[in-house]
């Protein structure tokens, strides 16, 4: 998994990988080699141990478990063990292959959404000779609110009889929506409320990767004669290639569990099961409609798992390929 | 930073910018922009607080109205009262910056140990803890509520109580992989100087790797917090008592039973007190974002 | 929210609803008679001994949004305190008392408390993660004295395949017409008239919807599930059933389902008395009645006190009439349930608890003098699990305390409608038919026919998946 991270940004370490580093500095002891070594470990692992209970405890015990759980039922208090029976159901179920193609849709729309437009702010922002700071927290205020405060409040605008859209849309004449009510507007109403609330930190992290630009790319691309776009394609996008490329990553892993937003506003499934993604289905296998079906959760949950790495494997795999080009 | 900070070059050229068409573009462009900003970002705001002014009936009805007709204050005493919003907001702090210091001390004393000490296995063990990134929290929620509720080798039950929510928010791979990529840019020299004079690693963390380390704590601060601020899904079911639960929890599920007006006013009041804490700290709190060592 | 919001909203405003009477039966289940043959907790079927020291938790007390009926619940203990001094309830409050996620979360960790809230159909789910302890031994006339007066089908929504009794009922609801009488009258129409088969609302509907100014003759939900709870409650009205007799196959692909996404698709498409904005949910008609955009929906009897205590509308208004089509009408509503491994004497306690909270004529929730001075509803037709002398009593009671027009209930109150529980696994049907209605009332050229066979072999795989 860390070469995804890697073409993010790779800081060259002072020191060679590896172990010996700390032994450098202490050369003047280098005949107790041994008991330095076991002394530094002791004390390093010492230093992890915190994070290495949480790590254990609550995250990779729980990934066993899921395993394991993927292939048990429970009823009535037994639980036993039903081979593939779980990953049976779930393929069977008509839900499954629903909720993958609502949650690439949802991927697909978020990322227009929710990747592009934060970078076209960014770059207009950065653009921008004045009442910069002012905008820049306008566009961070949303995601300062609790959550709960900002979904609802969309739930109350997005009412198709006295919200605040609609009233909007019948006053400039324009067709109104149904917006969250309708199985074809519900799926873009979730996403357009989730861009609303959590752009800001994206908008944040483009401008800064922007104001890291070397002015003088600028400078040899207006000597070049270079139009606007020219420039954002060929030297604006080129130099912010790497926070880009982590974003995209970050955001897709983040849009294909997205949860609060669609709970909230349609209650998860949403009209005709238009907003139902994998992970709310996770979550009704185990715990709505009065299921206890933790093994065909699980089960889900291990597909969906799979899905992500080889994706993440497969976009490694890409930008590894244009970095070496 | 902001308006006083020199104007760096960008795509638009300042040359262009002095002709007359391109002031008169750029003055458009900001108007245009700075009108549309307010009018996206602070309308919404604006209705919130507005509305949990007018009456139960005005808030519903069609078409909505600008202004209240009538300013009914009552509504937000109203809803802190029968809302318990105070004590929810005592209790959201309580996690978030319970598990702010958590995170400050395991996560922090992690990253260092992975990045400076460098013990047997660390990358195994970094590649693991990153390993957790790519994993889906609400896949993993049913296996983590069993774990909490029994948890394996001492056999406690930490349901209801705020190790449940201060805990596992260690486990933060992000965090410490930032954290680990800060540290490895400190030069390995100053380390071994210390080293030489004797420091103990716990020494040369203090006193030198945390006071080189402000701008990447403060970004990692704000992220501890505000994953506190934003979770749902775990706190719903960690915190079963109504008196133990977190904003989001606890408004949701009262705002079922409750009038729409007072419900919005609930929402403002929630929102109240992130919002001024980040107004108030706003210059901080961004130069942190866009430079702590976020950028590339 | 979803689903469950709306079944089992009930329960948040329904402590409300009642009647007044009888305080002799409390004391009967109390002390007299327990002191007698010792209560030991040996002898199941013996009411709790006053003396017995014993602590249960509880949840589902009213939250600080409730006020009153948070006072009710602390007046309730103290009174219950003084005939078991040493019994001890702690309780936690809850609003809304089951929320899907927590209650599957609690059931999976044993972590219920000793008496707790559930809604008619989670009794399998309950069944199924063994959350529940068999209290059939403890419950009879003298710990309850009015049981014999209880819906039989009301308990058995809350006893396993074998006839063993898991909890007590404590609120229910049975679906009806519910019409806005302001809009009625506005038409030309007779508010102490109310319709009573689907022709009947379709003809109402369309003079309602002739008003114009947005008004809509008639109003259905379709989604969170909601759409086939209606669907289920308006098949039922039409003498429908949702499972084969032996419960393995769905019933609903029948004539009877065709009607249902018929009346629905006519007044959608044919009549367009059910405007254009569908995919509603709970409170979605709720809110349009009380601001005088819907004429008709089918819904329960607390509906009308959550349309004035929430959404601030008149009692005058609001009118209920029988379950159209009148064959039977979908009952619903909550119970409590006892967890599993609870001490004899915590059963017992808590049994006298439900008892005099929620199963006594003249106490707890039935005491409707208390419920006026406080300002709650009297006269809502609503809890309705009783029948037999406590009806009677219930009724007299309720009508010296009114403080709701009650004639305006008169129609539904004066056909009674026979009850029909909730199918098994309710929320999984409900789900799969939650497309289908949707489907009727958002597309113009949908096939009823195929809808109906596409929800039946979906539901049965579904079924078919939990057995």
């Amino acid at each position: 998994m860390a070469g995804t991270i890697s073409p993010y940004k790779t800081n060259r370490r002072s020191a060679p990988a590896g172990s010996g580093s700390a032994g450098r500095g202490a050369g003047g002891r280098e005949r107790s080699g041994l008991g330095q070594k076991v002394r530094r470990n002791l004390s390093a692992h010492g230093f992890l141990f915190g994070a290495l209970v949480c790590f254990g405890f609550f995250t990779w015990y729980p990934m066993v478990r899921e395993v394991i759980m993927s292939f048990q039922k429970t009823k009535r208090g037994k639980t036993t063990w039903v081979g593939f029976d779980n990953l049976e159901r779930i393929f069977d179920d008509p839900d499954f292959w629903h909720a993958w193609r609502n949650t690439f849709l949802f991927t697909l729309l978020a990322l227009v959404l929710g990747f592009a437009l934060p970078f076209f702010v960014a770059v207009l922002l950065n653009e921008l000779r004045h009442a910069k700071a002012y905008l820049r927290i306008l566009v961070y205020l949303p995601v300062m609110m609790p959550p709960v405060a900002a979904v609802l409040l969309f739930k109350y605008f997005y009412n198709p009889d006295y919200g605040l859209f609609n009233d909007i849309l019948r006053t400039l004449h324009l067709p109104t929506s149904a917006w969250l009510n309708s199985p074809d507007t519900a799926m873009v109403s979730v996403v357009i409320a989730a861009t609303w609330m959590n752009m800001g930190g994206a908008t944040l992290i483009y401008l800064a990767a922007l104001q890291g630009i070397p002015g003088e790319l600028y400078e040899a691309a207006d000597l070049d004669g270079a139009g606007l776009l020219r420039k954002l394609w060929h030297v604006t996008i080129p130099q912010t290639r790497l926070i880009l490329s982590l974003l995209l990553l970050l955001q897709i892993v983040a849009t294909m569990q997205v949860f609060v937003e669609p709970f909230l506003l349609t209650g998860g499934n949403g009209p005709q099961n238009s907003t139902m993604t994998v992970v709310y289905l996770v979550y009704e296998y185990a715990f709505d409609l009065g299921g206890n079906n933790y093994g065909v959760a699980s089960a889900l949950g291990l597909v969906m798992l799979v899905v992500l790495a080889g994706f993440s494997a497969l976009y490694s795999r890409l930008s590894r390929n244009s970095d070496n080009d | 930073m902001a308006a006083k900070e020199p104007q760096m070059r960008t795509i638009v050229p300042q040359t262009q910018l002095n002709r007359p068409l391109g002031k008169a573009v750029y003055w458009t462009v900001l108007t245009v922009v700075v009108v549309v900003f307010t009018l996206v970002f602070i309308g919404p705001l604006y209705w919130l607080v507005t509305g949990g002014l007018k009456s139960t009936q005005e808030v519903i009805q069609s078409p909505p109205t600008l202004f209240p007709s009538e300013i009914h204050w009552g509504t937000y005493a109203t809803a802190w009262r029968e809302l318990k919003i105070g004590r929810l907001l005592f209790n959201t702090v309580y996690y978030a910056f319970g598990a702010l210091a958590f995170q400050l001390v395991f996560d922090v004393a992690a990253a260092y140990s992975l990045s400076k000490l460098r013990p047997v296995l660390g990358n195994v063990i970094l590649g693991m803890m990153l390993a957790t990134l790519m994993i889906p929290s609400a896949v993993l929620i049913v296996p983590q509520y069993l774990t909490v509720l029994d948890l394996p080798l001492l056999h406690l039950n930490l349901i209801s109580t705020p190790w449940a929510i201060w805990l596992p928010t260690v486990a933060n791979a992000f965090n410490i992989f930032l954290l680990k990529r800060f540290f490895d840019s400190i030069p390995q020299d100053l380390l071994a100087a210390a080293a030489i004079d004797g420091a103990s690693p716990l020494r040369t963390l203090r006193s030198i790797v945390l006071p080189m380390s402000k701008p990447i704590l403060g970004v990692v601060s704000i992220f501890a917090v505000v994953n506190v601020w934003k979770d749902f899904l775990w706190p719903m079911l960690v915190q079963p008592n109504p008196a133990d639960q977190t904003l989001n929890i606890g408004i949701r599920s009262l705002a079922t039973g409750v009038p729409q007006n007072v419900i919005i006013a609930a929402l403002a009041i929630a929102s109240a007190p992130t919002i001024l804490f980040f107004l108030v700290f706003q210059r901080s709190i961004m130069s942190g974002l866009t430079s702590g060592g976020l950028k590339g | 929210m979803k689903t469950n919001g709306l079944l089992h909203r009930s329960a948040v405003a329904v402590v409300v609803a009642g009647l007044a009477f009888s305080a002799a039966a409390c004391s009967s289940s109390g002390g007299g008679s327990s002191s007698g043959d010792g209560g030991k907790a040996g002898d199941a079927g013996a009411p709790l001994d006053p003396a017995t020291k014993v602590t249960i938790t509880a949840d589902c007390q009213p939250p600080t949004t409730k006020p009153a009926e948070r006072k009710q619940w602390d007046d309730d203990i103290a009174a219950f305190n003084k005939i078991y001094p040493n019994v001890t309830i702690k309780a936690t409050d809850g609003s809304p008392c089951e929320e899907p996620a927590k209650f599957t979360a609690q059931l999976a960790g044993k972590t219920q408390p000793d008496l707790f809230y559930a809604y008619f159909t989670d009794t399998n789910q309950i069944l199924d993660a063994g959350g529940a302890q068999d209290i059939s031994a403890y419950v009879n006339e003298k710990t309850v004295p009015a049981l014999k007066d209880i819906d039989p089908s009301v308990l058995g929504t809350l006893k396993d395949a074998d006839g063993k009794l898991y909890g007590l009922p404590v609120t229910n609801y049975k679906m009806g017409l519910i019409y806005n009488r302001k809009l009625f009258v506005q038409a030309g129409l007779d508010p102490d008239k109310p319709p009573t088969t689907w022709a009947e609302i379709r003809e109402d509907a369309k003079k309602i919807a002739a008003l114009g100014n947005g008004v809509n003759g008639y109003g259905d939900y379709s989604a969170t599930n909601q759409g086939g709870w209606h669907f289920t409650a308006e098949l039922y009205g039409l003498g429908g059933k949702m499972l084969s007799d032996d419960g393995k196959k769905v019933a609903f692909n029948s004539a009877e389902g065709k009607q249902v996404l018929q009346n629905l698709y006519d007044m959608r498409w044919t009549d367009n008395t059910m405007g254009a904005t569908q995919g509603l949910k709970w409170p979605d008609l709720m809110t349009q009645t009380s601001t005088d955009k819907l004429g008709m929906y089918v819904g329960a009897p607390d509906d009308i006190t959550y349309m004035v205590q929430t959404l601030k509308g008149n009692y005058e208004d609001y009118g209920m009439g029988p379950m159209p089509g009148g064959k039977s009408a979908l009952l619903g509503g909550d119970g409590r349930f006892f967890k599993k491994g609870s001490t004899p004497d915590q059963i017992k306690a808590g049994v006298a608890w439900v008892n005099f909270k929620y199963l006594t004529m003249g106490k707890g929730q039935f005491d409707y003098s208390r419920n006026k001075t406080d300002g709650l509803p009297v006269g809502i037709p609503q809890p309705s699990f009783f029948g037999g002398a406590s009806l009677a009593a219930d009724n007299t009671a309720k009508a010296a305390s009114a403080t709701v027009p009650v004639k305006n209930y008169a129609p539904y109150v004066s056909t009674p409608v026979p009850g029909k529980t909730e199918p098994a696994n309710a929320q999984q049907l409900y789900k799969v038919l939650d497309a289908a209605v949707s489907a009727v009332l958002t597309d113009k050229n949908a096939d009823i026919a195929k809808l109906l066979t596409d929800a039946e072999s979906q539901a049965n795989q579904v079924l078919s998946s939990l057995q």
